[in-house]
């Protein structure tokens, strides 16, 4: 089953129903477990009785052996909001072979939506960003949710420059209610910056998860020759030599990873870096675990 | 600078490759999107900017390459001014003659020379040679420096006389091997006696270049000097006034007319002092009156007291030896007595007393011991007693020496004893109505010896013969013949003995010789040789040789001869003083010497007396002598001329070991870059 998340095949599957379905299938085969659990009352713990607690929590049948007042606990049975912000700006386009950095993105973001709507009960919801807000769909767990939400993916293609502080005040404003959010990005911009802009939604009760979407051949490039390199979203143009790639871009790049993920960490976000090259399975998990966590 | 093989600069075209690869190639950059240049900024350009850096840097390497290999292969060449390897050869000829010795002579020669050798061309064969005496090459014709600089510092003041006709005959021999260009410089202080008489003996070959450095100072100045001295060798009785004297010449060269005082020392106690007038640039003649020395060998020397030019040539010294007369046996038929009142007048005369004839008749001599003679004569005595006649064999085969007169007596009975012949013939000239003369006479022989025979045949000319037998020759060596080729004088080798054979009488009737003053010169001559006593002459001149054994020595016996020089050394090795045929006394002062045979001899040597004359070479003479070489005159020191020539010297080599140094550097910097790529790929 395990093929069935790596990014080479889900590259040939055209409908993101499909290949949400065929991921999250694929995962939840290979978690040797459930996936039924949390939909129903679970014992969580006993609670020695305080005043003013509700005596409807009493576990009076303790109490009739034991002569002692305590407080049975269960785990909420709530559901939650998942929420993905996706990054579209023209960085996401750049592939150095299939899948690009924005269809994996749509194969994690379909995946999400798919196991929370249809395997968690979640609602879920999706904001399309680049330097402003380009699309918003409400968090919901109404029948045809999962099918707006795909839509909205495949509606989402890369232009313009990624601007995090812009969006933040519409995310802000849409973000009512607690929950989970995925922000989906390659984050080219300074890490400070980055967890500076998404911190107030942290604050507002909101598990953050950073999916950092990189590229093989961003992390490792390869160049045989010196080669004239063009952003792809500012369109600059710099000559770059083998060696600087193999040295300098390398250590940056590392630390700007290594940076990212410090400072998320101790926003109290979760960070995971994902290479188009590996299978989607770490998002899924990551998410998971989140939901796992109690939320 | 050139190029040997030039066609195979066309190979520069190859540097077209590098000027692709590095600087066409790279212009076609091919676009990659990225999705930031976030981490592509102000680094990347100054990395890029370093990366160009080294690819110039490699880019100039393979360049350099292939410049070089192309030009290696072009083989290119300059043309170095190096000495050209036929260019002269240079001769420095520093004069160490005695009158070098002279003031500041010699140091100021040696100094000039030095200073020429100091500036002369590094690489321009040298050879270092000393005049004075022999002529010596003291280095062969090299380039070493050190070497011949330390030949030169090596040369010491000597006392032989100078010969610039020997520096000419020299170099035209030099010049038969050596048919280059020579440049000869001549340090010496150009002494006027030692050119000779004839200047053509002294004219160099034609490619030989003569500079001369003289290093006189200023015009001759006053020199006294004991020009001869005439003493006997031997002495037997000092109270003879006949013999027993010393005749001095005292000559003044540039010197005023003075008063000089003539000493006589033996073995260095002044014995006697004279006061002689020496006129103008004159000569004077001082006598001492008697000799007495003791027995045994004096060292004598004759003195001139005060100050001259020129201190060292003040003295002469000779060797007198005082002994009893050497007896000596005369042979002679009874009925000839005038044989032995001719040779014995003959010898009394020449000898000074130094041998006593004792003449006997044949038959008296049977019980005569011939040792006991310096030598024996046998005066026409065809037949001898037995007994005398077996002892006196073996006395020739031990070494002793016998003269053989053949008078009428010889035609007669034909047999001459000892010589192993007979006579095979007589020519009575007289009879046959006419006289022979003396034909050929060879003064080298010892009892004829004659260092300048006169245009009279060395006095032989008017000697006329009247009767002369014909021996058998056999091995003997001819000293003199007869004008009809009849031998008159003649050598054999008995044993370790010799045997000296004359044709003719010692008497005035076989032939007139007793009347000839040659006579006695020849008596003389032929006693100190059948006496040995010839080697044993009481002065000599510098650079004159002693015979130090005999000629032919029998095999097998390799007696030590012993020579002690006047600072008391022995010149001679072990293996020299048992094969040396004869020794030059190079040095002035008293030789002792034993030679081979036993006897001792001491020798006063002087230097030659011609070094006394301090007169340089006139201005004229000096141009003349150098202008027969070239016309270069006289030249200040350190003036060596060297012909330069451009010659190619190939760079092949050079250019490869650099082209090596290049390729083992762009092979480091490739390969770096290289490495980065395949780490990458």
């Amino acid at each position: 089953m395990q093929r069935f998340l790596d990014p080479n095949v889900l590259a040939g599957i055209s409908s993101l129903d499909l290949l949400a379905k065929t991921v999250v299938d694929g995962f939840v085969a290979g978690l040797h477990r459930s996936p039924d659990f949390g939909f129903s009352q679970e014992f969580a713990e006993y609670r020695a009785y305080v005043p003013g607690d509700d005596l409807r929590h009493v576990d009076w049948n303790l109490f009739a052996r034991t002569e002692r007042c305590y407080l049975k606990r269960y785990r909420g049975e709530t559901n939650t909001q998942v929420t993905v912000l996706l990054d579209a700006s023209n960085s996401m386009q750049y592939t150095s072979g299939p899948p690009t950095k924005m269809d994996y993105a749509r194969f994690i973001a379909a995946s999400l939506f798919y196991l929370a709507i249809h395997n968690q009960r979640d609602a879920a919801g999706l904001i399309v960003f680049d330097e402003d807000v380009r699309e918003y769909i409400r968090p919901s767990t109404r029948p045809g949710q999962l099918a707006r939400l795909f839509a909205g993916l495949e509606r989402a293609e890369p232009r313009a420059t990624t601007d995090l502080a812009k969006p933040l005040r519409h995310f802000q404003n849409l973000l009512h209610r607690r929950g989970i959010v995925i922000l989906i990005s390659d984050f080219y911009e300074e890490p400070e910056k980055i967890v500076r802009a998404i911190a107030p939604l942290r604050f507002r009760g909101n598990e953050i998860v950073l999916l950092h979407i990189l590229d093989p051949q961003e992390i490792r490039p390869e160049l045989r020759g010196s080669a004239l390199l063009v952003d792809l979203e500012t369109d600059r143009r710099i000559e770059v030599i083998p060696e600087y790639a193999r040295t300098t871009y390398r250590a940056k790049i590392d630390t700007h990873i290594e940076e990212l993920r410090s400072r998320a960490q101790g926003a109290g976000m979760d960070y995971q870096l994902l290479v188009t090259s590996e299978p989607l399975d770490r998002a899924l998990r990551g998410y998971l675990s989140l939901r796992q966590a109690g939320n | 600078m050139g190029f040997l093989a030039p066609w195979f600069l066309g190979g520069l075209a190859a540097l077209a490759v590098p000027v692709f690869v590095h600087l066409l190639r790279r212009h076609k950059a091919t676009p990659r999107p990225v999705s930031s240049l976030m981490f592509f900024e102000r680094g990347t350009q100054s990395s890029t900017r370093h990366r160009r850096l080294r690819y110039l840097v490699l880019f100039a390497l393979r360049c350099a390459l292939l410049l070089l290999v192309v030009l290696a292969f072009a083989n290119p060449y300059i043309r170095k001014a190096t000495p050209d390897a036929n260019f002269r050869l240079l001769l420095i000829v520093l004069d160490h003659s005695f009158s070098m010795r002279a003031g500041t002579r010699f140091a100021d020669a040696k100094q000039q020379a030095l200073a020429l050798l100091a500036g002369k061309p590094h690489g321009q064969k040298t050879q270092i040679i000393s005049l004075g005496g022999q002529f010596e090459m003291r280095t062969a014709a090299i380039t070493d420096d050190a070497q011949l600089r330390a030949a030169l510092e090596n040369i010491q003041p000597g006392d032989g006389h100078a010969n610039f006709g020997e520096l000419g005959q020299a170099m035209r021999s030099l010049t038969e091997t050596e048919d280059g260009p020579i440049e000869l410089h001549l340090f010496s202080d150009m002494q006027r006696t030692a050119m000779p008489s004839n200047l053509a003996e002294a004219v160099l070959p034609n490619n030989v270049e003569l500079m001369l450095h003289p290093v006189a100072d200023g015009p001759a100045r006053a020199n006294w000097t004991v020009e001869s001295v005439e003493a006997p060798a031997t002495l037997s009785d000092p109270k003879d006034p006949k013999h027993s004297r010393v005749q001095a010449v005292i000559a003044g060269f540039g010197t005023p007319a003075a008063t000089k005082t003539v000493s006589l020392l033996v073995n260095g106690k002044t014995i006697a002092t004279r006061k002689i007038e020496v006129p103008a640039s004159g000569r004077a003649t001082v006598e001492f009156r008697p000799l007495d020395v003791g027995y045994g060998f004096n060292r004598c020397e004759v003195r001139v007291e005060g100050e001259d030019a020129f201190p060292a040539d003040d003295t002469s010294v000779f060797a007198v030896r005082r002994s009893d007369p050497e007896r000596v046996l005369f042979v002679h038929a009874a009925e000839d007595t005038r044989s032995a009142l001719y040779f014995g007048s003959a010898l009394s005369a020449a000898t000074q007393g130094s041998f006593a004839v004792q003449s006997v008749a044949a038959e008296q001599a049977t019980d005569l011991a011939p040792s006991k003679y310096a030598f024996v004569v046998l005066s026409d005595t065809v037949t001898l007693p037995g007994i005398f006649e077996h002892t006196l064999g073996q006395y020739v085969a031990n070494g002793g020496r016998v003269l053989i007169a053949l008078g009428t007596a010889a035609g007669h009975h034909r047999q001459i004893p000892l010589w192993g012949g007979d006579v095979k013939d007589t020519h009575d000239y007289a009879r046959e109505g006419g006289t022979a003369t003396v034909g050929l006479v060879d003064f080298g022989y010892p009892a004829l010896d004659q260092a300048q025979p006169g245009a009279d045949n060395g006095g032989w000319a008017d000697v006329r013969v009247f009767y002369a037998a014909v021996p058998e020759q056999g091995q003997a060596r001819v000293a003199a013949r007869l004008s009809d080729g009849t031998p008159l004088l003649l050598d054999k080798q008995v044993g370790e003995g010799h045997i000296m054979l004359l044709a003719s009488g010692l008497e005035n009737l076989t032939n007139d010789l007793p009347l000839h003053p040659i006579f006695v010169v020849f008596v003389d001559r032929m006693a100190r040789y059948l006496s040995g006593d010839e080697r044993l002459s009481g002065s000599k001149v510098v650079d004159s040789f002693v015979q130090l054994r005999g000629a032919a020595e029998p095999a097998g016996v390799a007696a030590n001869v012993e020579v002690i020089d006047p600072d008391g050394r022995r010149p001679l090795s072990l293996s020299e003083a048992r094969t040396m045929q004869s020794f030059r006394l190079g040095r002035s002062g008293f030789y002792q010497i034993r030679f081979a045979n036993g006897r001792d001899a001491v020798i006063g040597v002087n230097p030659d007396r011609r070094e006394s004359n301090l007169e340089p070479l006139t201005k004229d003479v000096q141009d003349l002598w150098s202008g027969s070489s070239g016309s270069r005159g006289t030249q200040p020191a350190g003036a060596a001329r060297v012909p330069v020539k451009a010659r190619p010297v190939s760079l092949w080599w050079y250019v490869m070991m650099l082209a090596l140094v290049v390729a083992s550097a762009e092979t480091a910097l490739a390969s770096d870059h290289l490495g980065t790529q395949r780490e990458e790929a």
